[in-house]
């Protein structure tokens, strides 16, 4: 009778390997700007749970992003480290977009009276974490939280003296968020 | 039982069929498990008192990606909400582990299953019916320690 153990498959590819030892990287660096964006929940329990946004997830699969995570940070910091996440999920600047995580954006009012040029502002934004992952909406820095967009906008201007007037931070709206103040009206009204 | 008719429909080469169903038996043991956890009455689950909190939580307090389409049969964020609800439970966190495995059972079968595949009249690659099978499979065999 033929009897087989079947192994349970690892879902790492070579490119994924390759973002492990990246990702790693970076969260030794302590870097304080640019992508990837590192978000850290800690519960009670002391369990946690990370969302990693980074551009560099673009051809990687859900599944594939959780277990570089997971191994970058037992890279990184140790398995005990590891062990404290319960749930990691990595997911790319548009995706966060999308999904309401980052609502704040810095963007350019660029003139061309202003004391600084174009290519310079760009590779200023890239520098700071800017996405061009989805070209149509051209370059998109943002951040989830005003004060990340502050801190951001005051780096920006002391990299580029005189750039302060051009700097702009927006924040999105969306259709639930008008439905919500609506709603909140509404029963402020009645 | 939703199992078992999966099996039946991939038997006769109906393989979107079969993953609807495992999607939904998937969907099913996450929500019961989720609800076992968090409830301790024992009424009938509904959208306005269980489920609709439910995923606001999931949404407000453990930041999960939980798009508005269809975002009551939405796998992948179940899982992750069972996952992060069970870490955030003092003495009932899951081992990383089995975390990681529910949550990769959900993203598998995220990636594939929707509720309205019911409408679709494609035909499932047979990996993708294997991929959806063993991810559901996994959360079944495992009910009892989700």
């Amino acid at each position: 009778m033929p009897r087989k153990k079947i192994e349970v498959q690892s879902a790492m590819t070579s490119a994924g390997a390759g973002l492990v030892a990246k990702l790693a990287a970076e969260l030794k660096s302590d870097r304080d700007f640019g992508q990837p964006l590192v978000y850290e929940q800690e519960y009670a329990t002391r369990k946690s749970r990370v969302t990693v946004i980074w551009d560099e997830w673009a051809d990687a699969s859900l599944e594939e992003r959780s277990s570089v995570i997971l191994r970058a940070y037992e890279q990184a910091e140790g398995k005990e480290a590891r062990d404290k996440i319960a749930l990691a999920s990595g997911l790319t600047v548009p995706e966060a977009t999308a999904a309401g995580m980052l609502p704040y954006q810095i963007i350019t009012g660029l003139r061309a009276s202003d004391p600084v040029k174009f290519e310079d502002v760009k590779a200023a934004m890239l520098e700071q974490g800017a996405s061009e992952l989805n070209k149509e909406d051209g370059l998109q820095l943002r951040f989830a939280t005003r004060e990340e967009a502050e801190a951001c906008l005051k780096r920006l201007s002391d990299k580029l003296p005189g750039s302060e007037p051009i700097w702009i931070i927006s924040r999105d709206i969306h259709v639930y968020d008008h439905l919500t103040i609506t709603d909140s009206v509404n029963a402020e009204v009645k | 039982m939703r199992y078992d008719d999966g099996l039946s429909l991939a038997v006769q080469g109906r393989r979107t069929g079969a993953i609807y169903m495992w999607g939904y038996c998937a969907e099913m043991s996450l929500k019961a498990a989720y609800f076992s956890l968090t409830l301790s009455d024992t009424d009938p689950i509904a959208w306005t008192s269980h489920l609709r909190p439910a995923i606001d939580r999931g949404r407000n307090t453990h930041m999960i990606t939980w798009p508005r389409g269809g975002d009551g049969h939405n796998v992948r964020a179940w899982a992750e909400l069972l996952v992060a609800e069970r870490a955030a439970t003092p003495g009932r966190a899951l081992t990383p582990a089995i975390s990681q495995e529910i949550q990769a059972c959900g993203q598998r079968i995220g990636e594939l299953w929707n509720e309205s595949l019911r409408y679709h009249n494609n035909l499932a690659y047979q990996h993708e019916v294997t991929k959806v099978r063993l991810a559901a499979e996994w959360l079944l065999v495992n009910l009892d320690s989700l």
